[in-house]
Parts: structure tokens; C-alpha cells; sequence
């Protein structure tokens, strides 16, 4: 697990299970009152902290699973994603999403339970966060550079603190017990002032809670010797592309890529854009510091993996490796294309493409198009329409 | 090269039919959808005046066999806009092929049409013919009133005729795609009496949005519960049919099972179109809630996807995609 | 009016429904290894939209042209087919509690023109703060905060904090 992961169902079965998952988020969300702003914006009046309990009860009980099932083996952490941290941007948006909640009264997710129970005032909440989101794309060109400012990549509390995950478990846990328990206390007062009534709560119910918590941290911890530290291992393995895919990243957007030479010194040719770097290189430390925002690619010489410096390794990105290394781009990218001599569209597309590539990448002219037959030859679309693409 | 530029054109071997069709858009699902929908509507209020043995006590249900005459001219002019010699229109009276689903659909159409009319006279309140007639140009005073007497002595074979016509119009919107079994998708008889009960299944949904007195509501989300079950069930002998039989079969079986059309014909369709509808109509049943709109919406929006994705699948799937 | 009677089923203890919600959240990440989120459904809906009106305008964006262009579908993600369940899911749970009806909810020191204005404003804000920060409350705070993701928890933080720092100056609006 996740199943996802190994293949277990294919794309559009995902995008149904989606559905299932959404159904039942939407109906707990319902249940807990979230539908109705007043119920939502009582948090930031302190008389009802409904949703600091919900949120957090959530939180603690898919972390504690996680960490329990992770600690039996049961679950591969590594797949799980984990979104990436960017520090001012985080803080930002934070503070307007905050903001915006206690104005409009509901947050983006919670505004979707509000108009599926009739509230107007959720619905066109929901209208303010397209529009909000629209804003945001036509002012991209202005605010890149803070978007992708304090990039520290897919970066945990465990990995960042550098201790293991089952003990920043305890510590939320413990640290939401604390808050539960606060709030509660706050509710008293602020309620016994204004001479409210206290939202409503079954102190048995809640240490019934609080004891399952308890007990399954605990399990966590006592797994804590089992844990492997497969997480920052699975992240580091590097991925690999084809010649062909990275002509067309470097011909789309070259500057979403690092592209690496780590073959010695004195190879003839080089890929556009690439820098020298041979793997001995003590300079190669720099690696780990550049920002993760782009994708690193890594070429050697050969069918053979290049041997990563200390730099790629820890660099904080996604790290692919050019798969037959620079032969193969040579061989299928700066080598001019042979014209198919089927002129199946499936084949005549593949060689026009080719074709493109190469006078993009060496500066040579395009070699003509071969006239394409007016019948069309019937294409191999069955291998395409069968997988819906990845996730 | 000119005789192989005239067979592009002339047979399938043209960019609008292979590898995939490319003919029919949008206008298509609006009319089977309004065509079902029609025909629900048709089937429902003749069946409403059966089972009481008078006129429907909801103004809206009385009239409603004109509104739905309305939306089967709208559905009418979508397949129109779809056609490319709009002028040779007439040619479809002239063509009896009892073979030809385009020939049946055309003469069904036609006598949807009095059928539809008469109906609408018989489930006319008293006070509602009066007026009609107090309005009509005096020369056609007589003949009307003679009119109303006589269909209200023929009331039973009437709504009969419309229930029987109903049926039929329901069936054709299906099997206009299902005779079609060179399109993998449609390959199957189920297509008929499954687009029936979605028919009938939209139909009481747009009843039911005008808000119905409460035992006509009553009868009415029976009767659609009953169809949705009845829909449920074709399309699990649909989705079976397709998986027990041979490779074409399997083909289509996967669009809808793992393949590109799953996430949308199981979310909208069976989710949002069926169960969700279900569900909620039960609780109102036992739980005697109050009246909400968003179940026939539910069930609309889920009756025009099921037709829009077996038209969007059926025309990409065909033997030639097959190795 | 028949509506008037129906009674109103009590909302859950919140800590039993922040551990239901919890499982159905450790079963989506067991699943999809991913969990909630919406406004970036909420963004793909715009820019359909956006995208059916002005193609090419949207295109050659640098923000949405990774989400539109030839061989891509702007609503074939995971999370769009989640929000339509969110909807179902709340729509149904909303019906069995009685409280499915039409309406704004709303303080008494606001009228209600008023308060969709603030609605729409406070949207506005959202929607931007989202996409600045990469996610909203059910993808940031929610889903990230329970894999320990750093910036989840900076983010969440800053949430309470920018609602206490305005609730003082909106007192009026909700009482």
C-alpha cells in the first residue's frame, strides 16, 4: 500500500474511487457542522472550538495510522505524497486564507458542504474562490519569484528536525490533547461571561477518544525499533527518462530542468544546456544547495547508470537519470531521423516529431516531410486508449 | 488519386467516420435525452389517470403532456440542426423500411404528436376546457366540444395508446444506437428498454420539480424507484452481456470497467444518477422529509450523462481499434 | 408550514467526528496515497471555463498552461471527481438531518445582500491565498498536516493566526 502505487486499479477506476472518498468527507463534514458558517467562525470567537477539535481529531487519527501501519510495514511512507514546502509563500497564503475564512465564513472545502445543504452564502463563496484563483494566474507573471521562493522541497517535521517519526507523532498528539483541553477551558470562560450555554459534548465520549489516542501512540512508539528508515531512501532512489521525453521537456520548458554531464572530461558533444560536472568533481557538493524548483537530469556515458556524486544525491528534487545515457540522446535526437518507409500516420507523426527535435537540437534544416498517403493506414491506437495515462 | 479521393469521401474510409466517429455532438444527446424524458412523461400521466380513474389533481401534471409536446419539438430541432440536408426532411415519410431505426423514429414521432394532444385534452379540468372553449373562434366551438365529449368516452384506449406509444418512443432512442453493432459500445439490445427506464426515471424526476400534490408525489417517486431498479438492472445485464461475450464485447466492457469512461459513467450515472437519488428518496419516504429539488436534479443530470458517454464511447469504440 | 417540523438531528460529538473523518482520510492515503482537496477543483473550474471562452488567452498563461493545452483534459484530476462525492456526500447527510434547505446563514447584525457580498469577498481572498500557497485548508492543512509536511503545519498555524487577528474587527457581522 498505497494501492494506488502498485498498480492495483487503473486511472479512471482511481478517478471513481475519488468519488467514494469525496462522499464520504462530504458527509462527516456535514455531520460535524461545518456546513454552516456560524458553526465555523465560532472557532475564531473562542465560544465553540468545533473545528479545532474535528480538525485536529482528524489529523491525530490519520497520523497515528499512518504511524502505526507504517511502523508494521504495512504502508510504504515514501509513496504517500507529501507537499512540498514553501516557507514564504506558506506564511502568506496562510494569513490571507485565514483572513478570507473569517470574512466569508467558510474555507474552500467547507464551502462545498455549505451549498450542497442550501446555504447561498456557501455557494457563492465557492464563485469568490474561482474568481480569487483566476486572479491569482493573471498576476502569476509578477509574482513567480515569490511563489517559488523558500523552496525546501518535500520536507517532513521528522526529516526536518532530523528524529524519528513516530516521536513527532507523541508530540502532536500530546501537543492536541493540550489544545483539546485548553479549548474547553477557554469555552468556559469566554461562554460564562457572555452567559451562553457551552456547545454541547459528552466528557465520556471525549476521554473514550482521548484514551484511543493514548493507546495507539503508544503502539507507535513501541514500533519505533522496527521502523525502517525507508522514507529518505525510497525519496533518493532517482527515476529515469527517455532520450526522447527529455528532448521534449528541453524543448518545452528547458528552464523547468539541471541537466548534469558527469561523463569524464573530454566527451565529444554534449546535450544543450548541459553543464560539465565529472562525478569526482569536488565541486559537485553545490548540487544539493540549488533550489528543488526544477528537475535535476543526470547523463553518463553508456547503457550504464552513472555513479551519483554526494551533490545529486542529496539534492532535495526529483532526480532522473538519462536512460542509455548520452549515445542514446545522440542516437535519437541529434541524428537526423530516417523517413518511415510505411507512411502510417502513427509513423509519420513519430518521424515529423524526430525530425523536429533534431533541427530544434543540432540547427540542421528539416528534412522534408514525406508525402503522406491520402488513405490512412489504420494506427495501433488500441496500446494508447486502453491506459488512461498516469496519475 | 482521384478515385481514391472520391472513396475517401464516399465510404467509411473518411476522417468523420474512422478511426473514430465524429458525427454525432451535443444535439444527439439532447434529443434522446428529451426523447426519454418525453416519453416518461407520456407513460406517467397516462398511467397517474389510470390508476385514480380521473384527471390529475397538480395544475402542473394536467398540462404536462403539452410541455413535454414542447420538449420533444426542442429535442426535434436539435436533431435537426444536426442533419445535413435539412431540406429533404420529408424524404423520412416517404422511406417505410421496416428495417430502418431512422424510419421507425420518424412515424413514431408522428403519431407521438396527437397522441401527446389528445392526452392533454382528457386530463383537462372542467373549468380548464370551459375556457378553452370560451376562447376559440366560434367555428370551432362545435367541433372541439364534439372533440372533448369523444375522447372522454374513449378515455381507457387513449391513455392506452399514449402509454403504448410512450413505450415505444422510450425503446427507439435506445435502439437508434443499439442496431448500430458495428460501434462496440452499442453492440447490445439492452440499450433499448434500458434508455426506457431512464426515460421513465427522468420523466417522474421532471414531474416531480413542479412540485406535485402529495399523493401523486407519492406515487410518483414509487414508480421511480421502480425504474431506477429496473435501471440498475440493465446495466448490470449490459455490463455482463458485454464481458461474457468476445472480444468486442470485452472491448466495450472495459470502457466502462477500468477503461476511460469508468470514472465518469460510475460517478455521474450510477452514483449521482441512481444511488444517490435512491437513497435520499427512501429517507424522505420514511422518514417524511420535507420536499427537496435536488433529487431530480440528481436524476436528470445523471439521465443526460448515461446518454452522453455511451454516445461519446460508442462512437470511439469500433472493430478497428480491436487487434 | 410542514417544514417548520422537521426536527434538526443534533451534529456529531465533534471529537467522534473528527475520528471518523480521520479513518476516512488514513483509507484515502492507504488508497490513493493522497487525501482531501478543493480549491484546485475550484481553479480547474475556472479555467474550463476560462479555457472554452478565451483558448488561447489561456493557453499561453504561464500558470494555466500547465493545467490546458492539446492532449489534456483540465478536469481529468482525482480531486474533481472527490469534490463532486464532497457534494453527494454533503447534499445526503445534509437531507437525513433535516437541515437541507435553501437559505443563508448569516448574523443578525448583517443583512443578507450583505453577507453574500462578504462571501464572495472572503472567496476572492481565499482563492488566491490557495493557489499562493499551494493548497487550502483540506489540501494544506488537513492532508499535509497529518503526513507532518513542514509547510502544512507553518500554513495551518498562520490560518488560525490570520483569523484571530481579523475576528476582533467582525464581531458585528456574525453576532
Amino acid at each position: 500500500m498505497p494501492f494506488y502505487a502498485n498498480d492495483a486499479f487503473t486511472h479512471a477506476t482511481g478517478l471513481f474511487l475519488g468519488t467514494l472518498i469525496g462522499f464520504g468527507f462530504g458527509f462527516i463534514l456535514e455531520r460535524a457542522g461545518f456546513g454552516r458558517a456560524r458553526n465555523l467562525v465560532a472557532q475564531f470567537f473562542l465560544n465553540d472550538m468545533r473545528v479545532l477539535k474535528v480538525m485536529f481529531s482528524a489529523i491525530v487519527t490519520a497520523l497515528l495510522g499512518l504511524t502505526v501501519l507504517g511502523g508494521f510495514g504495512v504502508v510504504d511512507l515514501a509513496k504517500v505524497t507529501v507537499p512540498e514546502t514553501f516557507i514564504g509563500p506558506h506564511i502568506v497564503g496562510g494569513l490571507l486564507l485565514g483572513a478570507g475564512f473569517i470574512i466569508s465564513g467558510y474555507c474552500p472545502g467547507t464551502g462545498v458542504v455549505a451549498a450542497a445543504s442550501g446555504n447561498l452564502d456557501g455557494l457563492f463563496s465557492l464563485v469568490g474562490v474561482i474568481v480569487g484563483s483566476m486572479i491569482f494566474g493573471f498576476a502569476y507573471d509578477p509574482l513567480e519569484k515569490f511563489y517559488l521562493s523558500g523552496a525546501m522541497g518535500s520536507i517532513t517535521l521528522h526529516q526536518f528536525f532530523g528524529i524519528p517519526m513516530s516521536v513527532v507523532t507523541i508530540g502532536v498528539v500530546v501537543m492536541a490533547v493540550g489544545a483539546f483541553i485548553g479549548a474547553e477551558k477557554v469555552e468556559e470562560i469566554v461562554n460564562g461571561k457572555a452567559g451562553t450555554p457551552l456547545p454541547d459534548g459528552s466528557v465520556a465520549i471525549r476521554n473514550k477518544v482521548f484514551a484511543g489516542f493514548g493507546v495507539a501512540g503508544l503502539l507507535g512508539l513501541a514500533l519505533l525499533p522496527l521502523a525502517k528508515p525507508t522514507a529518505v531512501a525510497a525519496v533518493r532512489a532517482p527515476g529515469q527518462i527517455e532520450p526522447l521525453e527529455l528532448a521534449r521537456l528541453l524543448f518545452a520548458s528547458p528552464g523547468d530542468l539541471y541537466i548534469l554531464d558527469l561523463r569524464k572530461p573530454g566527451g565529444k558533444g554534449t546535450i544543450p544546456g548541459a553543464q560539465a560536472l565529472p562525478a569526482d568533481d569536488p565541486a559537485a557538493a553545490f548540487v544539493a544547495e540549488l533550489p528543488p524548483t526544477r528537475r535535476l537530469v543526470v547523463f553518463g556515458s553508456g547503457s550504464q547508470a552513472p555513479e551519483l556524486p554526494p551533490g545529486v544525491a542529496r539534492f532535495p528534487g526529483e532526480v532522473l537519470v538519462l536512460k542509455g545515457g548520452y549515445e542514446a540522446f545522440e542516437q535519437s535526437v541529434l541524428t537526423a531521423p530516417a523517413a518511415p518507409e510505411n507512411p502510417a500516420p502513427a509513423l509519420v507523426a513519430e518521424f515529423r516529431l524526430k525530425n523536429a527535435y533534431y533541427s530544434h537540437f543540432s540547427g540542421a534544416a528539416a528534412a522534408p516531410a514525406p508525402v503522406s498517403a491520402p488513405r490512412p493506414v489504420p494506427a495501433p491506437v488500441r496500446a494508447a486508449s486502453k491506459k488512461g495515462g498516469g496519475c | 488519386m482521384t478515385r481514391e479521393f472520391i472513396e475517401t469521401v464516399t465510404t467509411r474510409s473518411n476522417p468523420h467516420i474512422d478511426p473514430s466517429l465524429h458525427i454525432w455532438g451535443w444535439e444527439i444527446t439532447v434529443y434522446l435525452f428529451l426523447g426519454g424524458l418525453v416519453a416518461g412523461i407520456l407513460i406517467l400521466v397516462s398511467l397517474l389517470q389510470l390508476k385514480s380513474g380521473e384527471i390529475p389533481r397538480s395544475r402542473a401534471i394536467r398540462h404536462m403532456p403539452l410541455v413535454g409536446l414542447g420538449l420533444l419539438s426542442l429535442g426535434m430541432g436539435a436533431l435537426f440542426l444536426d442533419l445535413e440536408h435539412k431540406a429533404f426532411v420529408w424524404r423520412f415519410y416517404l422511406a417505410i423500411k421496416a428495417g430502418s431505426p431512422m424510419s421507425w423514429g420518424s412515424w413514431i414521432l408522428l403519431v407521438i404528436y396527437p397522441a401527446g394532444l389528445l392526452l392533454w385534452g382528457l386530463s383537462m379540468a372542467a373549468n380548464e376546457r370551459a375556457w378553452i372553449l370560451r376562447e376559440v373562434p366560434d367555428r370551432l366551438f362545435q367541433p372541439l366540444q364534439k372533440l372533448f365529449e369523444f375522447i372522454e368516452e374513449k378515455r381507457r384506449p387513449i391513455l392506452i395508446g399514449n402509454i403504448v406509444s410512450g413505450v415505444a418512443l422510450g425503446i427507439y432512442t435506445g435502439l437508434l444506437l443499439g442496431t448500430m453493432s458495428a460501434r462496440l459500445q452499442w453492440n447490445t439490445a439492452v440499450l433499448g428498454p434500458l434508455f426506457l427506464a431512464s426515460g421513465i426515471s427522468t420523466g417522474a424526476a421532471f414531474l416531480l420539480l413542479f412540485r406535485p400534490d402529495e399523493e401523486e408525489r407519492a406515487t410518483l417517486i414509487r414508480w421511480d424507484l421502480w425504474a431506477i431498479g429496473f435501471e440498475g438492472l440493465f446495466i448490470v445485464l449490459m455490463l455482463l452481456g458485454f464481458a461474457t461475450s468476445g472480444e468486442p464485447g470485452q472491448f466495450a466492457a472495459h470502457n466502462l470497467l477500468g477503461g476511460p469512461y469508468t470514472a465518469a459513467f460510475w460517478s455521474l450515472v450510477v452514483v449521482m444518477g441512481l444511488v444517490v437519488p435512491v437513497l435520499m428518496e427512501l429517507l424522505e419516504m420514511r422518514r417524511h422529509l420535507p420536499v427537496t429539488l435536488l433529487v431530480p436534479v440528481f436524476i436528470l443530470a445523471g439521465g443526460l450523462a448515461l446518454r452522453a458517454i455511451l454516445l461519446l464511447a460508442g462512437q470511439e469504440s469500433n472493430f478497428r481499434l480491436l487487434p | 408550514m410542514q417544514e417548520n417540523l422537521v426536527i434538526e438531528r443534533p451534529y456529531w460529538n465533534p471529537y467522534v467526528a473528527g475520528v471518523v473523518l480521520g479513518l476516512v482520510l488514513l483509507g484515502s492515503f492507504l488508497v490513493m496515497g493522497w487525501g482531501l482537496g478543493s480549491s484546485s477543483v475550484l481553479m480547474r473550474l475556472g479555467i474550463g471555463t476560462a479555457h472554452v471562452l478565451a483558448p488561447a488567452e489561456i493557453e499561453k498563461n504561464a500558470y494555466f498552461g500547465q493545467y490546458v493545452g492539446p492532449g489534456k483534459n483540465v478536469l481529468d484530476d482525482w480531486l474533481v471527481f472527490e469534490v463532486l462525492g464532497v457534494f453527494l456526500g454533503g447534499a445526503v447527510a445534509a437531507y437525513s438531518a433535516g437541515r437541507l434547505k435553501v437559505g443563508v446563514d448569516k448574523g443578525d447584525g448583517i443583512t443578507r445582500m450583505k453577507r453574500i457580498g462578504m462571501a464572495v469577498l472572503g472567496g476572492v481572498l481565499m482563492g488566491f491565498a490557495a493557489r499562493l500557497a499551494r493548497g487550502c485548508t483540506s489540501g494544506q492543512a488537513l492532508t499535509g498536516g497529518a503526513v507532518l509536511s513542514l509547510g502544512s503545519w507553518i500554513f495551518m498555524m498562520c490560518v488560525f493566526a490570520g483569523g484571530y487577528m481579523l475576528a476582533p474587527f467582525l464581531r458585528k457581522q456574525w453576532r
